[in-house]
């Protein structure tokens, strides 16, 4: 072979300079942040746990913690069924059906930004929902503008936005289970729902795993949603763990706070990627 | 074939029909909540002045049907100069991610080295660092750098992708060994082989990782809202945000902003279509 360790070296040194200086240099700069106090104009102070001793009494961090969890409770349950669902309807043989599964897959392709603002538009006092919901008889809902309606509303357009993303995954997945399974459960007579209750489920259990991990992560991640829709509000309802290290580190230029709790919210994805390790280890096994 | 056959396979077929319909029924009345939404913002870009945006019974199709938002906006507001910023951003964004992905992918791929293997344990566990947890140390290195406020300091951030690496990686894993040594027999330097030999069969898994970087770049919204102070500078995204904010602007501005914003992934969206259902699904499951 011609190949020699500086050749495998050369090609990639471009990849691992950014990774390090994007990636690996910043993951342990903000664990050490964390234990600063930091306004950008003057070095950084070590002090020791001081901030995480704040943020145990901080009702800010509490209630976005707490609104985080609320978010991937309405968001993870209701994309793992919904898309799963989607999956099982385009997976039907009947003509033009990758045309529908093109349009249940489009809005995944939307920036957040314009998303935010359609729905917004949607979600208005005087909007098309309102309307139609008076229209019905329920009256007229708040859908951004009361502390309890709001984070609900920003679940609806992530479960929107992603569902077609992942029933895309559960269709690979559908695929892949063999059609004889379906055709041995028809002799014996068991309907639609018998098929995907016996069938489908159990043969799509790691993928349902997959689903509900890869969203949980999105969930803990959001906040570009939440800043256009309604900016955090009202009432601080909608801010998040990462929309509140934003305006910390941002608008309040408190990097080293900040950095608390950016370390925290990084334990939490790291500590569900390495479930989402372990689970896809056993998988192979 | 006796009459009782017959009457069977008749039901049968009815009740094919019926389970047909019902199921265009269903699938139709979801495209239509996938669809609606972009709809009404283009019956609300399409609205002229003397049509009110918010009326009510809502109609899609605008009574004072005009074309004059779309040179209104383009003309008063800065959506050119934002659009030409994304196209920035999304070029650099599409192209590095490539070039970095299709290099590393390369010698992780074919070549025996030392310290491969934890190379490769590395460069996959940073795809456990989510830019939201970093984006604070990620800020102050741009500004020791000087790229701050830079179309730079957007793309730097987003050009070397984990995941792409993987991705690659796995591409040139699938290729057989005697392409290769052929092309060595024939001369071929290492150079040689990755971009004459190498690459030209991996274009699927090329397109894929494109259409993915694309995707993220165009919509890219945490980096120029952290980097670019300068409103010249600032992509559609980031621009659609700020103008929704803005006093003056209308709604209907930016009702017609976000349809400018959608075209070039429209397009891109019916051009590769196919590619699209295999950028979804990469690399997620195994089976």
């Amino acid at each position: 072979m011609i190949y020699k360790t500086r050749h495998a070296w050369a090609f990639l040194l471009p990849a691992i300079i950014l990774l390090m200086v994007f990636s690996i240099i910043p993951i342990i700069w903000v664990i050490y942040l964390g234990f600063t106090s930091y306004n950008v104009f003057q070095p950084a102070q070590w002090v020791g746990l001081e901030n995480y001793q704040t943020l145990l009494s901080d009702d800010k961090f509490w209630h976005a913690l707490k609104n985080t969890m609320f978010y991937w409770i309405l968001v993870t349950p209701a994309i793992t069924i919904v898309s799963l669902l989607l999956a099982v309807l385009v997976n039907q043989q009947l003509k033009g059906i990758k045309l529908y599964r093109l349009a249940f897959y489009f809005p995944v392709l939307v920036s957040v930004v314009v998303t935010a603002l359609l729905w917004k538009w949607m979600f208005a006092t005087d909007g098309i929902f309102n309307y139609f919901f008076e229209l019905i008889g329920i009256g007229s809902i708040k859908w951004l503008t009361s502390p309890s309606m709001a984070m609900i509303s920003v679940a609806i357009v992530t479960v929107w936005q992603g569902m077609g993303y992942y029933m895309l995954i559960y269709l690979a997945g559908l695929q892949s289970v063999p059609q004889e399974l379906y055709e041995a459960a028809e002799m014996d007579g068991a309907g639609f729902w018998r098929k995907q209750w016996n069938i489908t489920i159990p043969s799509l259990r790691p993928v349902i795993l997959f689903v509900s991990i890869i969203s949980t992560m999105g969930a803990f991640k959001e906040f570009a949603l939440m800043m256009v829709m309604t900016e955090g509000g009202p009432v601080n309802s909608t801010t998040t763990l990462v929309y509140l290290i934003f305006k910390e580190a941002f608008e309040n230029i408190n990097m080293g706070y900040a950095s608390a709790i950016a370390t925290i919210l990084f334990l939490v994805i790291l500590i569900i990627s390495i479930v989402n390790l372990k689970i896809q280890d056993t998988k192979d096994a | 074939m006796s009459s009782n056959d017959k009457k069977r396979r008749f039901s049968f077929s009815s009740y094919h029909f019926k389970r047909k319909a019902v199921l265009y029924i269903i699938l139709t009345a979801i495209a239509l909540l996938t669809v609606i939404p972009f709809i009404w913002t283009l019956s609300t870009a399409l609205k002229g002045p003397n049509e009110a945006v918010f009326s009510m019974p809502p109609n899609f199709i605008p009574k004072d049907f005009t074309l004059d938002n779309f040179i209104e906006v383009w003309q008063t507001l800065p959506i050119p100069l934002y659009f030409w910023n994304s196209l920035i951003i999304t070029f650099w964004g599409m192209i590095l991610p490539i070039l970095l992905a299709t290099l590393a992918g390369f010698p992780l791929a074919r070549m025996n080295f030392k310290g491969k293997n934890i190379i490769f344990i590395i460069i996959i566990a940073t795809m456990m660092v989510p830019a939201e947890a970093t984006m604070i140390p990620i800020y102050l290195i741009l500004n020791k750098i000087g790229l701050l406020g830079t179309f730079t300091g957007v793309v730097l951030p987003i050009a070397v992708n984990a995941f792409g690496i993987f991705l690659m990686r796995q591409a040139f894993l699938n290729i057989p060994r005697e392409i290769e040594e052929s092309a060595i027999i024939d001369g071929a330097n290492v150079f040689q082989i990755w971009w004459k030999i190498l690459l030209p069969m991996v274009k699927p898994m090329i397109a894929t990782l494109g259409i993915l970087s694309f995707i993220g770049a165009w919509n890219s919204f945490l980096w120029p809202l952290i980097v670019l102070r300068d409103e010249s500078m600032h992509p559609l995204t980031l621009g659609l945000y700020k103008l929704d904010g803005a006093f003056e602007a209308s709604t209907r501005a930016v009702a017609t902003g976000s349809i400018i914003a959608l075209v070039p992934v429209i397009i891109i969206f019916l051009l590769l279509q196919r590619h699209f259902i295999n950028s979804a699904t990469s690399g997620s499951i195994k089976g």
